[in-house]
């Protein structure tokens, strides 16, 4: 028995961008949010590859991978699993539902209730399931990529503020350019797309959440953290509610797991400047304003970090 | 150091000529010491300096009449000055000159007087002209003599104040600490125009210090040395330094 020699986030980075054509942030926001141990919520219209990139970070990392299509019939025990009764010995027996899984896959999670996406949101904040009288820990690594189709708002559930906060980031999933699209055409054609396997092991994950957790953050790094996010809070025209103090340590977070894929043992105003979109836009409570006026919340989300000084 | 004549008699006058060359523009040489002139009456003195793109000439011109016979021996013109090619104070002294006097003017009865009024324009105009001739003469032949200066040479310096990067530089390599770290940080950015909320990856994207191509290699590792842990500050300052001198070298 061989032990495969350890890897470095840049190569599992590389092995997704060689299936996915562009959509290099998502990738990069996939990485990142694995190596910080938070889940990750893509929104983006269908055929996005949204999907493919989940499916193909599971199969690079050689964990297990579980995709549930939430619909509005869904029930919590769909997810966690459920209790059934075992006729031939005569007892109850736990059957563990599709969240037992290193990445799961949980698409358009705005089409099923709230109750059920509780359940699902629940597993992601404790990291294990109560299934009747007995709890389950999930499996380590678990990261939760949920998928929400921005166009189609008919017969769907929005998630409250306070479940989309479990989500560590929200990446926006854009289209590709001409000449991605192009070479979307001649890498795939029709056929299935190959996915990567085994790239790098869990074990590799494991390790680079421990790099990370070493990476340093020095203070005036920390204050520009507490500082964006606590400019969310101050008075505006458009927000209603900043983020909480989980922005704040996810901000850290996925800084710390930015400076680990670039290759870096410290974190630079750069890494919390560049994951500040994605781990504030879904904290934020826009106010009706922001319909009336037609402004795009992107843009006052770029406003806010904009006017605070990079240290 | 030039006398005409040098052979005249009592009675008689002289020109004593001294020329300094100064290799920068100056209005008037002030620190020569002239020699004794003991045994000659002064009738007038005169002083030039011209100035050209090789410096200037200063000539002073003295007309003297002895008052006794014999040989007399001028001494050398001095000069106590800096040296603008080496800063030293140096001593600077022309040639002396010796000039034999003979007896004194004796009128000799009319036709010496008619002679003497018949030939005194003409020796004039021979003395004009010789002087004339030997001025131009020491003028176009003249090597240049040990070269007196003017007064402390004073460099030449631009009126502009040292550039504050290279004094912030110059503090970080002797005081080594993060606070200097980031004041060279603080400085760079502000000379590639950084605004407050640009971070280094805006800055190497927009190529704003395109007209300084060693700056983006100093960037990055300033930033380094800026946000790195404390235990690894020394080494990422050394090459914050590399880079910086680099970057002042080009």
């Amino acid at each position: 028995m061989t032990v495969p020699a350890p890897q470095k986030p840049q190569v599992l980075l590389d092995a997704l961008a060689a299936t996915i054509v562009g959509q290099r942030a998502t990738l990069e926001a996939l990485l990142s949010s694995l190596i910080a141990g938070g889940h990750v919520l893509l929104e983006g219209p269908p055929g996005l590859a949204k999907t493919l990139a989940c499916r193909a970070l599971a199969s690079a990392v050689g964990g297990s991978f579980k995709r549930i299509q939430f619909t509005p019939d869904l029930l919590p025990s769909d997810i966690v699993g459920t209790r059934i009764f075992d006729q031939r010995a005569g007892e109850f027996t736990t059957v563990l539902g599709p969240i037992f899984a290193n990445i799961v896959l949980a698409d358009e999670v705005n089409r099923a209730p709230a109750k059920v996406q509780s359940a699902l949101l629940e597993g992601m904040q404790e990291r294990q399931v109560t299934i009747g009288p007995q709890t389950f820990p999930l499996p380590d690594p678990f990261v939760v990529t949920a998928t929400m189709n921005p166009l189609d708002s008919e017969g769907t559930y929005a998630l409250p503020l306070a479940q989309m906060d479990r989500f560590l980031v929200k990446i926006l999933v854009d289209y590709p350019s001409s000449d991605e699209e192009g070479r979307i055409l001649e890498r795939f054609g029709g056929e299935t797309p190959v996915l990567p396997a085994d790239v790098v092991s869990i074990d590799d994950i494991l390790r680079w959440r421990h790099d990370a957790r070493a990476v340093h953050v020095e203070p005036r790094l920390k204050r520009y953290v507490v500082e964006l996010v606590g400019a969310t809070r101050a008075r505006h025209d458009y927000v209603d509610r900043g983020a909480s103090p989980r922005a704040t340590l996810a901000m850290a977070a996925l800084a710390r797991a930015r400076a680990l894929v670039a290759g870096r043992d410290f974190a630079l105003p750069d890494d919390v400047r560049a994951v500040a979109p994605a781990v504030l836009r879904h904290r934020l409570a826009f106010n009706y304003r922001t319909l009336t006026d037609k402004v795009d919340p992107e843009t006052i989300v770029a406003g806010i970090i904009a006017a605070v000084p990079t240290p | 150091m030039t006398a005409e004549p040098k052979s005249l008699r009592v009675g008689e006058t002289l020109r004593l000529r001294i020329v300094a060359h100064v290799d920068e523009n100056i209005l008037q040489l002030d620190n020569a010491t002239l020699p004794d002139l003991s045994g000659f009456d002064s009738l007038g003195d005169e002083r030039r300096c011209s100035t050209s793109g090789h410096g200037s000439d200063c000539v002073e011109v003295m007309t003297l009449s002895p008052t006794e016979a014999g040989d007399r021996t001028i001494a050398p013109t001095t000069l106590d000055a800096i040296d603008a090619r080496n800063g030293k104070p140096s001593h600077f002294a022309t040639n002396s000159v010796t000039i034999h006097v003979g007896g004194s003017v004796q009128p000799h009865g009319v036709t010496r007087a008619l002679l003497d009024d018949l030939l005194k324009p003409i020796a004039i105009l021979l003395i004009v002209g010789a002087a004339a001739y030997a001025l131009l003469w020491g003028f176009v032949r003249r090597k240049p003599p040990p070269a007196p200066v003017p007064p402390p040479a004073r460099p030449v310096t631009p009126a502009t104040s040292p550039d504050p990067l290279l004094q912030l530089v110059a503090a970080l390599a002797r005081e080594r600490t993060r606070a200097c770290v980031l004041a060279v940080r603080d400085e760079l950015r502000r000379r590639v125009g950084a605004r407050e909320d640009e971070t280094l990856d805006d800055l190497l994207a927009r190529r704003a210090t395109g007209d300084d191509p060693a700056v983006p290699g100093a960037l990055p590792a300033v930033e380094r040395a800026a946000f790195i842990d404390d235990f690894q500050l020394d080494g990422a300052i050394d090459d914050a330094l590399r880079t910086l001198s680099k970057w002042h070298q080009s």
